[in-house]
């Protein structure tokens, strides 16, 4: 994968930041996000992790401009939804936790489709359907409709599909729920590849492992807002906890979180 | 555009990977047509818009039942003859299981009965008339138990007439013959008598009035009058374009599930576009159910006695209703899409509001069949507004510019369930 063109004068302002963002669902008690601000620098493996109920769901939805929030400024690469929506989207990668693909469809069908939805076509799409079926090792079954995928297929492709437009800022809600280990360890190293050439990286998941292996950043948010920020070596160092699920059990409580 | 038709593009895959589904979509309303088009021509034999069958049984055998005849052919009735052998019992069993809408019997000696009470009126000897039992000779007729109020009423008063026809042309007869009796016996010259060698019956059968039906521009330009394939061809293909409103509503409902939608919430593309790729597909669909419902309408309804579907012209307008109505579906089963949260809800409400904009719109019964009431509620359908035009096309023989009232409803409600889809698509999160 090449990496998509930069734009220098952006550069030195964060990829992500979220500032004091609250957010409150119709008839609940309590807000989803309360006083939320987060900041992800350009560049970075940014974990999101919390228990059920924490505001992660929220927090992405706002973050990729899915949501409005109530209150509070969100920015990508320095630039405000209300005023580049268009542009943000260009640039911004989103690999939803559902798997976003159209079962019937081949899985060179469903990346056409959502690559003509980009603009792009001719043969610098089918470049990149190619070039990203190798990426998640799927070029052999790209005639096959996604219906016959196994679940780890179907998250790779899931994959696929949301790097099409070569984002700057990707964004993955739990990529690698409920998969087997090789699907899993692809995905980490292709991950880990397409961050090493630039891609700054939001990743939320469950597993404290994935998050201290793969993360150079964390924030642990509970309640709407985030209640430690920093790296998993400097977040153990602080907190005296020997392992991360440690810290996390500290920080959220041992309470079952059932939303 | 590239985004419209790559959005198109997609649709049309994955309706042509849903082969049942499609099925569904063109078997659906090509059954029905095919159906209430046949229930309806019995309709029609009931209500009188097609020959009504009458049986006849004539147990007389004499020149009374052929003038009958002769006399109820000239109105809308078919006449058939009874077999002599088989008794009242049999025919009146005949007319009550069905059969025939009518049966009228000729009791015995009616003829006969007949002439001699005619000529006892001209008796001149008053005295030969005493004692004597004077009365009509009865023709006996009974009507099927579900023949039509309408009908059973204009029929009795088509045989009234007829029997009156033949009693005065019996009575002109006799009358005539008397009068050149008694005048032959007058000395007076050939050239004075009255009316000299004129037939009396004849002169006095000269019509002196005369009603005269003027037929609208198409049965006047030699089209085909009103039958029940003319309605029921666009009623139920406007039904089952209708009906696209469900899986429509299933296709979005599928995507809002799943993570599709907000997959296609964070491209670079409006909702608007989307919305545009789906509803062109399904226009697709929605003019391939049109053509096929005429195609059976004008090549398979002859093959089972039905009259054949014509669209003798106006075909732009038609075609023009066409899109229109599919454009209003579709945007229906869009804005269906975006505010049900399930498929059973969807396919609940989109089965229910459809039959019933379907029930008052006149695609089941017609408009005018219906209670005062219901016929101003009809208004609100949009079923109401696409068949109101084809039937000013294809019935009235009108034209474009009158049937700009109910195209612009169509195009006002494409435009307001579109809107309100759109104005949803801004709200809807998906799970995430």
């Amino acid at each position: 994968m090449s990496g998509n063109s930069r734009l220098p004068a952006q550069e030195q302002c964060p990829a992500l930041s979220a500032v004091a963002v609250c957010k409150r669902y119709k008839n609940t008690l309590r807000p989803a996000l309360d006083d939320f601000s987060l900041e992800v620098r350009q560049g970075e493996f940014f974990g999101l992790l919390g228990p059920n109920g924490a505001g992660k769901t929220t927090a992405i939805a706002i973050l990729t401009g899915l949501m409005p929030p109530d209150s509070g400024t969100v920015r990508l690469m320095g630039m405000g939804y209300r005023e580049k929506h268009h542009q943000i989207k260009q640039i911004l990668g989103l690999v939803p936790q559902d798997i976003g693909l159209y079962d019937k469809l081949t899985a060179r069908e469903n990346l056409t489709f959502f690559g003509k939805l980009y603009g792009i076509k001719g043969k610098r799409l089918t470049e990149k359907i190619q070039r990203n079926l190798e990426f998640v090792s799927l070029t052999e079954n790209a005639a096959r409709p996604v219906a016959t995928f196994s679940f780890g297929m179907k998250r790779r492709l899931n994959l696929a599909a949301g790097l099409l437009n070569d984002p700057q800022v990707l964004v993955l809600d739990e990529p690698c729920v409920g998969i087997d280990a090789q699907s899993r360890h692809l995905i980490h190293e292709q991950l880990r590849d397409l961050n090493r050439r630039g891609t700054t990286i939001l990743y939320t998941t469950h597993y404290m492992e994935e998050a201290q292996e793969l993360c150079g950043r964390l924030c642990i948010m509970d309640n709407g807002r985030p209640v430690a920020q920093g790296s998993p070596v400097a977040l153990l160092r602080n907190s005296g906890m020997s392992t991360l699920e440690e810290l996390f059990l500290h920080l959220t409580g041992k309470e079952l979180r059932d939303v | 555009m590239l985004k419209i038709m790559a959005a198109t593009t997609k649709e049309l895959l994955l309706l042509l990977r849903d082969r049942a589904g499609l099925l569904v979509l063109f078997l659906m309303p090509a059954i029905l047509v095919v159906v209430i088009t046949l229930v309806q021509e019995n309709v029609m034999e009931l209500t009188g818009q097609k020959k009504t069958r009458v049986v006849l049984l004539d147990l007389d055998q004499g020149d009374l039942g052929q003038s009958l005849e002769k006399q109820l052919e000239k109105g809308n009735l078919l006449i058939e003859q009874w077999d002599g052998k088989k008794n009242e019992a049999d025919i009146r069993a005949a007319v009550k299981a069905g059969d025939y809408q009518i049966g009228i019997i000729l009791p015995r000696d009616a003829s006969a009965h007949f002439k001699q009470e005619t000529a006892r009126l001209f008796r001149q000897n008053k005295e030969e008339m005493t004692g004597q039992t004077a009365g009509p000779t009865f023709v006996q007729v009974f009507f099927d138990p579900l023949i039509m109020a309408g009908l059973r009423s204009g029929i009795n008063a088509q045989l009234q007439m007829a029997l009156t026809t033949i009693a005065m042309q019996a009575k002109l007869t006799i009358l005539d013959r008397r009068l050149k009796e008694a005048m032959s016996g007058l000395p007076v010259p050939q050239e004075f008598m009255p009316l000299p060698g004129l037939n009396l019956p004849e002169l006095l059968e000269q019509p002196l009035l005369s009603l005269k039906e003027i037929h609208g521009p198409r049965q006047a330009a030699g089209g085909a009058p009103y039958n029940p394939v003319q309605q029921n061809v666009p009623a139920w293909a406007l039904f089952g374009m209708f009906f696209t409103a469900i899986p429509i509503a299933g296709a979005i409902i599928q995507e809002r599930n799943s993570g599709i939608w907000t997959r296609l919430r964070a491209l670079p593309v409006s909702p608007l576009v989307l919305f545009g790729g789906k509803a062109t597909a399904y226009m697709g669909v929605c003019l391939c159910q049109f053509l096929l419902i005429a195609l059976i309408g004008a090549y398979l309804f002859p093959c089972i006695g039905l009259p054949a579907f014509t669209i003798s012209a106006q075909l732009p307008a038609v075609l023009l209703t066409v899109l229109l109505a599919s454009l209003a579906a579709c945007s229906y089963g869009i804005f269906l899409g975006m505010a049900c949260n399930s498929y059973e809800q969807a396919s609940t409400v989109g089965a229910t509001s459809v039959v019933t904009a379907a029930a008052i719109g006149g695609i089941m019964v017609p408009v005018y069949a219906m209670p005062h009431a219901m016929q101003r509620l009809s208004i609100i359908s949009p079923l109401n507004w696409g068949l109101s035009a084809f039937q000013d096309l294809l019935l009235r023989g009108n034209s474009l510019p009158a049937i700009l009232d109910d195209l612009g409803r169509l195009l006002l409600f494409f435009a307001l369930t579109a809107l309100f889809a759109w104005k949803l698509a801004g709200t809807r999160h998906s799970r995430f």
